[in-house]
């Protein structure tokens, strides 16, 4: 645990909505009876900013945000395994420009369906157990990384279906993996966070011929030099229970565990000793009756704002970047009880989305003042 | 029960000198005594009737000791005629007479297409036996001959044939003429075969003689001994042994000038046979059943060697049935036991659910039987349960072999599945050991772990075609990477299970120096280096240092002297190894040389 030295104390938001935005809910969808876990608006293609994807059981399903609250069902994809429970979903592109969508769940196995042929484009084994996040590498859309309970964090190469880097061993996590993030703008970094209450930071620098090579590679996807990295650069033991999401912001990570907060803070690395280090936390966002594991939040595309889901079926939408932290807005409604496993917010944040257990999609609209 | 049925009580009743082996069993029971006897005398059906069934299996696969029984019944029934030769007297000119022995007796076979023209008679043989006396009571020397002859009609054809003789040598004079034959426990074995030539009396007696006086004896004919006496005239000649085609020969070569100083001299020869084999034949062996009346047969039984009588003794021991078997056969599964002793072994060993008591008198062998008490009931299903609804695993070699291969075939869909079994408050306290967990599968396929451990040891053999159709039916991972494997990959035969990372642990070592703080940068890349080499190297042992220093001062020479620091890092390196005592001054010579010769080379192509 991070220790506060006399006037650096994190900065604590105050729970009292500050009404800069407000938000309406503008439609309900019962999508099925299985709950949903994730839901996830398309921020790497400007075309299809509007286009979100949500994962329940066995099922994919792709949908478009209309103007007035309407929301459409472009593409629905079912595991031919009814067994399969995806937990997780992820927007990813072809050379070629095709969207992707990725998703992973309790067997294991990373599904990329083409959604422009609409047809499994393929699918990558190597996880041994469930994969609860994948993320995409914004500045190489090719690239998606995975976190599974298996303890190990995989980077893929969506395009040539290679498994370029796994991030486990040694050094790696004790206890399953939850969540995992790309650096925005350092594309050889990445955060990891799970079971074993840590956040790892991760370094491919000194893999990054590997990644390039994947590119590349024409032979058989099971014969490339598939590298381990044992030893994170930096390893924060900022919270004392399951850490279930972590985001990069900026050189900042956002984290948050079971104790009804987002926490912000930044990893202070010691040049000459990789793996040790400092934290500093500089804020917290406190989400009240968040205090169940796996409960994800979201941001808009430039994080200006964050949206999370409680226990309660509620939401709190706070401003990231200033300090004190702002809570935008919190949304309730009556007969919104369900715990909301993840939220999505659009490009500029006007639509927020979020999936609950009961099996239902959520979304509202920010109120234009008039 | 197999054997000939002996009537029971009233024959164990009727012969008062069966004490010892034998309990007086009551000849009169009450009606409910009767039934309880009868009930325990059931308990002998169920273990003879897995008895049966046993034998029925034994028959097309038989055990190797019974096998080995077999032989060693058979070999003791073949005739054969032992014959025994003694010298009785020797007679001739007094004195000299004395002097004949030692007598050597051989069995020779005369050599019919005499190469040498000079012999008289070349006869093979393959044992000599010495006669050193007559006999009379000394055990120290050696009387007589013992020869082990073909059963007579088979002697016929080589009698007919009239090639064998038995020969008598003696030497003359205190010189042993038959010096290249060595004795061995009063037999002569030929060690080697040197041209052995010496004056010396021999005689013969052609075995045509015997074999006819044998076949007019009709003693011999009915197994009894034969006893010949004969003179045999001993002359004089001269003697030769020699080896024809590795086998050993002598030849006798009478001399020309022969004055018959010896003829006079004659040797009378005791020659008894008799058929070996038959002596264990008691009379009754030659009739059959149907001769005998039936009111002597239970006393002729008991005379017959082979026969055991089993007495099954039931109701508490109060009552038994008996029964006789011939040739020490087992009752059971009709087995012929050779012996009493092998019958004892093989009951014993074999027929274990009951218990044996075994007699022998001078008279007969009998063996007393009763059952165990409990034992038997583990191994025997109860009543009212059906063997088929019973659980069991049945494990074969050959058998799993085939599973494995349906297991492949039938894919993923079965899996072994644990149920309670029913039968465990039904069944009674015999049942009650097997009624725990019995673990059934759908075609009674060995667990999924078996498999796997089987298709992972096919995988070496994979020069077997068969075992490649295998390795094609299931998807293969990659140990490190656990990505699939193309087919190609899986077929190869490169195996990188034990390879290390060297990109990876070159990184690792790299960081790990990186934590010394105490320590130059020279120091810390002269230090990888020196990891790096002998991890990819794989400089194991003491040994391989002085060979590791020069191919390092060979392999990094340019880039050391291109920096002067990192080779004085190099050169202190080498004098600690040095003074570990793990490089010598020599190797250390040379690896200098390597360094200065890249050092003239680099400063040449400079100037």
């Amino acid at each position: 645990m991070a220790k506060y030295s006399l006037g650096s104390e994190p900065v604590v938001g105050s729970l009292t909505p500050s009404r800069k935005r407000e938000y309406r809910v503008t439609n309900r969808l019962q999508e099925g009876k299985r709950p949903l876990y994730a839901v996830v608006f398309n921020f790497i293609d400007s075309r299809y900013f509007n286009v979100f994807a949500t994962v329940g059981g066995n099922r994919v399903t792709v949908y478009q945000c209309l103007e007035g609250g309407v929301i459409a069902v472009l593409q629905s994809y079912v595991d031919e395994d009814k067994d399969e429970s995806f937990y997780t979903v992820s927007w990813a592109f072809n050379v070629d420009g095709s969207p992707f969508v990725v998703a992973g769940g309790i067997n294991g196995i990373i599904r990329v369906i083409d959604a422009g042929s609409e047809k499994i484009y393929k699918s990558f084994v190597g996880h041994g157990d469930s994969i609860n996040e994948i993320r995409t590498q914004p500045l190489k859309p090719s690239l998606v990384i995975s976190a599974s309970k298996d303890e190990s964090v995989r980077l893929w190469n969506v395009h040539t279906g290679i498994c370029i880097l796994v991030f486990a061993g040694a050094g790696g996590h004790r206890n399953e993996v939850l969540s995992v993030d790309f650096h925005p703008s350092d594309i050889y970094r990445i955060a990891s966070c799970g079971m074993d209450n840590t956040v790892k930071i991760w370094s491919m620098k000194e893999f990054w011929t590997y990644v390039e090579k994947s590119f590349t590679w024409t032979d058989l996807p099971s014969k490339f030099p598939t590298k381990y990295v044992q030893f994170p650069v930096f390893i924060a033991s900022v919270h004392s229970n399951y850490v279930d999401c972590s985001r990069w912001l900026g050189d900042f990570i956002l984290s948050k565990s079971v104790d009804n907060e987002i926490v912000l803070w930044e990893p202070k690395m010691k040049e000459q000793s990789p793996g040790e280090g400092t934290v500093d936390i500089l804020q917290k966002y406190p989400v009240p009756e968040c205090d169940i594991w796996f409960i994800k939040f979201s941001c808009d595309f430039h994080y200006n704002a964050a949206a999370i889901g409680n226990r309660e079926g509620k939401i709190f939408v706070w401003e990231l970047q200033s300090s004190p932290p702002v809570l935008i807005a919190r949304l309730s409604h009556a007969q919104s009880k369900s715990p909301i496993r993840q939220t999505a917010m659009s490009f500029d944040g006007s639509i927020i989305l979020s999936c609950c257990e009961d099996g239902t999609i959520w979304r509202w609209d920010v109120m234009t003042t008039s | 029960m197999p054997g000939i049925p002996l009537v029971t009580r009233e024959t164990s009743c009727s012969r008062n000198a069966d004490q010892m082996c034998r309990v007086e069993s009551r000849v009169h029971l009450s009606e409910e005594e009767e039934i309880a006897a009868e009930e325990s005398l059931s308990l002998y059906c169920k273990p003879v009737e897995l008895y049966n069934i046993l034998q029925r299996r034994a028959i097309r696969n038989p055990l190797f000791l019974q096998r080995c029984l077999s032989y060693k019944i058979e070999t003791e029934h073949r005739r054969r005629i032992q014959m025994t030769i003694s010298i009785s007297r020797t007679s001739g000119g007094g004195g000299q007479a004395h002097n004949l022995f030692p007598v050597y007796v051989i069995l020779g076979r005369l050599v019919s297409d005499i190469a040498v023209a000079e012999f008289s008679g070349v006869y093979r043989f393959n044992r000599a036996c010495l006669l050193t006396g007559i006999n009379r009571g000394e055990c120290s020397s050696q009387v007589v001959a013992n020869f082990i002859l073909p059963e007579i009609n088979k002697l016929a054809v080589e009698a007919k044939a009239g090639s064998l003789a038995i020969l008598f040598v003696s030497h003359i004079g205190p010189t042993n003429t038959l010096s290249g034959v060595d004795s061995v426990d009063g037999s002569l074995y030929m060690a080697s075969v040197p041209a052995v030539a010496g004056y010396c009396l021999w005689g013969k007696i052609p075995l045509e003689s015997l074999y006819i006086s044998w076949q007019n004896s009709s003693n011999f004919g009915l197994g009894q001994r034969a006893e010949i006496m004969s003179t045999v005239d001993m002359r004089s000649c001269v003697l030769k042994t020699t080896c024809l085609d590795g086998e050993k020969c002598l030849g006798f070569q009478i001399p020309f000038n022969s004055d018959s100083m010896h003829t006079a001299q004659q040797v009378q020869v005791t020659i008894s046979a008799e058929e070996f084999g038959a002596r264990d034949k008691s009379p009754y062996d030659s009739y059959t059943y149907s001769v005998i009346p039936s009111s002597s047969l239970s006393h002729m039984i008991r005379l017959r060697a082979g026969n055991v009588i089993f007495n099954y003794r039931y109701y508490n021991n109060r009552l038994q049935k008996t029964e006789v078997t011939e040739d020490f056969s087992c009752p059971f599964c009709l087995i012929k036991c050779a012996s009493f002793k092998g019958l004892r072994c093989h009951l014993l060993s074999l027929h274990d659910l009951f218990n044996f008591e075994f007699w022998v008198t001078e008279e007969y062998q009998a063996v007393n039987v009763s059952t165990k008490a409990d034992v038997w009931r583990s191994e025997i299903i109860a009543d009212g349960i059906d063997p088929k609804q019973q659980t069991f695993f049945f494990r074969s070699r050959h058998l799993r072999r085939k599973k494995v291969k349906n297991v492949v075939q039938s894919g993923k869909h079965i899996h072994p599945f644990v149920v309670e079994s029913e039968y465990s408050d039904k069944a009674d306290d015999a049942q009650s050991s097997q009624g725990e967990k019995a673990l059934i599968s759908g075609h009674n396929v060995a667990p999924t772990m078996l498999q796997f451990a089987k298709t992972r040891k096919l995988s070496i053999e994979r020069a077997d075609l068969r075992h490649c159709n295998l390795l094609r039916k299931r998807q293969f991972f990659h140990s490190h990477r656990a990505q699939p494997m193309a087919l190609e990959q899986v077929l190869s035969d490169r195996d990188s299970e034990d390879e290390v990372d060297d990109d990876v642990a070159d990184l690792e070592d790299r960081r790990m120096l990186d934590d010394f703080v105490d320590v130059t940068k020279d120091e810390k890349q002269m230090m990888h280096m020196w990891n790096s080499f002998v991890r990819k190297q794989r400089v194991l042992a003491d040994g391989h240092i002085p060979w590791a220093c020069e191919a390092f001062s060979q392999l990094h020479g340019p880039n050391l002297v291109k920096t002067p620091a990192l080779l004085w890092c190099w050169r202190l390196f080498m004098i600690k190894l040095w003074n570990h005592g793990l490089l010598d001054a020599n190797s250390m010579n040379s690896c200098n040389i390597i360094l200065e010769r890249i050092h003239s080379e680099a400063s040449d192509s400079k100037s």
